[in-house]
């Protein structure tokens, strides 16, 4: 590897670690909600896409 | 990371934990239809059940119904029939009791006729009765006079027969004087010669033998028109005819009765000296023969 590519491609760094927080909130906010969701309709119907 | 992005960021995380809460609370909220589709069919199999229970039981009673039906309609026969029946015996019934009725009638009069006819002859066995009594007492009065005037003949009689023997006693007695005179004018002086016939004393009335017995009684019955009274003993206790029992009240002297006739347990006699003061002998007055 010669410099210049070193200089070209350097290692991207996070530019703040508070927004990568707030989207790993959102996303496990989905998440839960979906796990939730699936839960209540299984236990309930005992089925998760099907219309029984 | 420009602005805009970290804007975005920030609004994206805000709309999703805001639709996820919604999301959330719609599902924690939701009915469970599954339970209510299923309670409901239960429901319903069983109201068919019972529907169906009703309807067997509607059906029995139906069946019930009939026969009870056929039953009360062939007992409606049977009763009209007897009804018939009965009604024919109450027509029966009811002529044969005018018929009776026609003959109590008949009866009524005769016995009405009957009852005219019975209380005539009573008036006139009360009548007879009455002619009787006085007959009787008239016939007491009759004897008692007879029997007084018996008495008195023998009495009478009595008195003739020593009148008789006096006289033939003194008739001795002056052919005895006479012949004394004789055989004294003649010299000679005869023995007294005996009466033969001897001297009598005078009839006296013969005495009852009440006084040997001590009755006591108590007058049942007044007849002050006859002059009769009934004492309350007879023959069984005593009493016979010609008794005579004084009549008392209390201290007071009412009457004699002299006892004419006798019966077992009672004995009528007429009444005699009665004290007019004392307005005569009445019933519960006690009779004695000794005061």
């Amino acid at each position: 590897m010669s410099p210049e590519a070193q200089i070209r491609s350097p290692k991207p760094a996070a530019m703040s670690n508070l927004y990568t927080a707030l989207l790993a909130v959102a996303f496990g906010v989905v998440l839960a909600t979906a796990a939730f969701v699936a839960v209540k309709c299984y236990f309930i119907y005992e089925t998760l896409f099907k219309i029984p | 990371m420009s602005n805009l992005t970290k804007i975005l960021i920030v609004l994206l995380t805000i709309s999703v934990i805001f639709l996820c809460g919604i999301v959330v609370t719609y599902v924690a909220n939701a009915d469970n239809y599954k339970q209510k589709y299923a309670q409901l069919n239960s429901e319903r199999d069983s109201l068919e059940q019972e529907k169906e229970s009703l309807s067997n039981q509607l059906k029995e009673k139906i069946q019930q119904k009939d026969d009870l039906e056929k039953a009360l309609n062939s007992q409606l026969a049977t009763l009209k029939t007897r009804a018939d029946e009965l009604q024919t015996k109450i027509n029966n019934i009811e002529r044969e009791r005018a018929e009776l009725l026609e003959r109590v009638n008949g009866w009524a009069s005769i016995t009405k006729d009957f009852q005219a006819t019975t209380e005539k002859q009573i008036q006139l066995l009360t009548t007879a009765q009455e002619d009787v009594k006085q007959l009787k007492a008239e016939q007491i009065k009759l004897n008692k006079e007879l029997e007084q005037t018996s008495a008195a003949l023998v009495e009478k009689t009595a008195v003739i027969e020593a009148a008789e023997a006096e006289k033939r006693r003194l008739i001795e007695e002056k052919a005895d004087l006479q012949n004394q005179l004789l055989m004294k004018t003649g010299g000679k002086v005869a023995a007294a010669a005996a009466p033969v016939t001897q001297e009598k004393g005078y009839a006296l009335p013969a005495q009852t033998s009440t006084a040997a017995l001590d009755l006591k009684a108590l007058i049942s019955e007044v007849d002050i028109k006859n002059s009769l009274a009934t004492i309350s003993i007879g023959s069984a206790d005593g009493v016979r005819e010609g008794m005579k029992f004084h009549v008392t009240r209390g201290s007071e002297f009412v009457c004699d009765v002299l006892i004419v006739d006798v019966d077992t347990d009672k004995a009528v006699g007429v009444l005699e000296l009665v004290q007019s003061a004392t307005g005569g002998p009445k019933v519960g007055d006690s009779a004695v023969t000794n005061l």
